[in-house]
């Protein structure tokens, strides 16, 4: 099994211990990567889409036709990755005058977009049945002592015609996942709910959105060791803002929030403290100590 | 209350619309209001999804544009996702946006995302004194050096689809949002 494997810049620019922590899980999975030499950013699905949606496209495919060069199919680590390249392999596909107009540009630089090259996310490769297996078979140190709430955040599986991956409205894969790693996860209202940064201009709507999920999760009756998500945008908005909000409100919001493969890393036996999750604003003390007896 | 004559309405706005891509779902709208009633942001806009589609229905096309409303969405995607006549409206929201810019009127933070992207290829800064500490981290973990792809081939798509003006340092145009 081997990936172009498209990284983006948040995570390897700004989250590079999200990249180790991936690293780690793929190598232990037998998955095998091709780095991406020369992909830009994908680019990001709020600002350069809002001005202008050929810019998008255009930048996506650059993206995408260097994989199709490598001849392989793209696996990318973040979701709003996801969301650009998977949204401009479909909507090429399904339109030729604007799978016309991207080659137009891109061939004065000495790119083709074809469209073969498939996308996809780790979440999608992790919850397939042969690699839940597997992943059984590699698991050191079992989560059964844990609670953990899944937070699948909105481009990983809408809108569903375009993303083509789990159910938009009751989706599943992160539980599944979860759960073979031994985890209990729970069942909660807001679960799918959005994290809001992608609502950029007005931060007032993310601060409602992060309140009011991790106050919820903060009342359930049982304890929830964490939070985990598949987005660094998600993860980072959440964290920060939990903080942020413990600060103003003086409510106690503390649950630490992970990014899936470091949970996956913990349980395949990767020594916690080269994770870097010290690193996060609401500081996993307590999962940590939880985890090392 | 707005109150239009009808000569004063833009008849061509829907179809403006409807003929880009993925845009034509604009014309299915039965105005049933389930988009409006999923939304993430809907207690936060002057004009709410299905107010917005009506509208660009009707053709008040300076009402839409100047709305607030198109600019503020968590790109959730609900709306697209139920809406049982199969409107895209989160799409169609952005190119709202992409109309809405060309007359003019951009949010600095979103402007100067397209100037990151141009100066770095990346959405985060990747030069000088950023370079050398980001670098340093991700040697220590072990991790790939990145490889900073080809600016003149970022910039020119970004000059050949339209945003040239944006990417120059002297750009007054953008308004604050």
């Amino acid at each position: 099994m081997e990936y172009a494997l498209y990284l983006g810049c948040t995570i390897p620019l700004r989250f590079p211990h999200f990249e180790y922590a991936f690293r780690e899980v793929a190598n232990i999975l037998d998955i095998q990567f091709k780095e991406m030499k020369g992909s830009s950013c994908c680019p990001d699905p709020v600002a350069t889409q809002s001005l202008n949606i050929d810019t998008w496209l255009t930048l996506a495919a650059r993206n995408l036709a260097i994989a199709e060069k490598m001849g392989l199919d793209v696996m990318t680590i973040c979701s709003g990755c996801f969301e650009t390249l998977k949204t401009t392999h479909v909507l090429l596909k399904e339109n030729n005058e604007a799978f016309d107009r991207v080659n137009l540009v891109l061939t004065k630089i000495g790119y083709e977009y074809k469209g073969t090259s498939k996308v996809t996310h780790f979440t999608e490769l992790f919850s397939q049945e042969a690699m839940l297996e597997k992943i059984k078979n590699v698991i050191l140190r079992p989560l059964d002592d844990l609670n953990v709430a899944a937070h699948y955040g909105c481009h990983l599986i809408r809108p569903s015609k375009i993303m083509q991956f789990d159910d938009p409205e009751r989706p599943e894969s992160i539980d599944t996942i979860l759960k073979v790693l031994g985890a209990n996860t729970i069942k909660f209202a807001s679960k799918l709910e959005c994290c809001g940064y992608c609502a950029r201009l007005n931060e007032d709507i993310g601060f409602k959105l992060v309140e009011e999920k991790m106050s919820e999760l903060n009342k359930l009756e049982l304890e929830v060791d964490a939070m985990v998500a598949v987005c660094p945008a998600c993860v980072s908005q959440y964290d920060r803002k939990e903080k942020l909000l413990s600060r103003k409100t003086g409510k106690e919001l503390d649950i630490p929030i992970l990014f899936l493969p470091e949970l996956m890393a913990i349980a395949f036996g990767i020594e916690i403290d080269k994770l870097g999750l010290k690193n996060r604003s609401v500081k996993p003390m307590k999962l940590i100590e939880k985890l090392k007896t | 209350m707005i109150k239009k004559n009808a000569k004063d309405l833009d008849n061509n706005f829907r179809f403006e619309i409807s003929k880009k891509i993925g845009a034509k779902s604009l014309l299915n709208c039965i105005q049933c209001g389930v988009c409006s009633s999923g939304c993430t942001v809907t207690e936060y806009v002057d004009m709410q999804p299905h107010r917005v589609v009506a509208s660009c229905l009707l053709g008040l096309k300076d009402e839409v544009l100047s709305s607030q409303a198109i600019w503020t969405c968590s790109l959730c995607h609900r709306c697209t996702e139920r809406c049982p006549k199969g409107v895209d409206y989160s799409f169609i929201l952005a190119l709202l946006r992409n109309l809405a810019v060309k007359e003019g009127n951009i949010p600095k933070e979103y402007s100067d995302t397209i100037r990151t992207i141009s100066k770095n290829g990346f959405v985060i800064p990747y030069t000088g004194g950023m370079k050398i500490t980001i670098d340093r981290r991700r040697d220590k973990m072990g991790l790939p050096k990145i490889i900073t792809p080809n600016l003149d081939e970022i910039n020119f798509i970004i000059k050949e689809t339209g945003l040239g003006d944006l990417i120059k340092e002297d750009n007054k145009k953008e308004v604050k949002k």
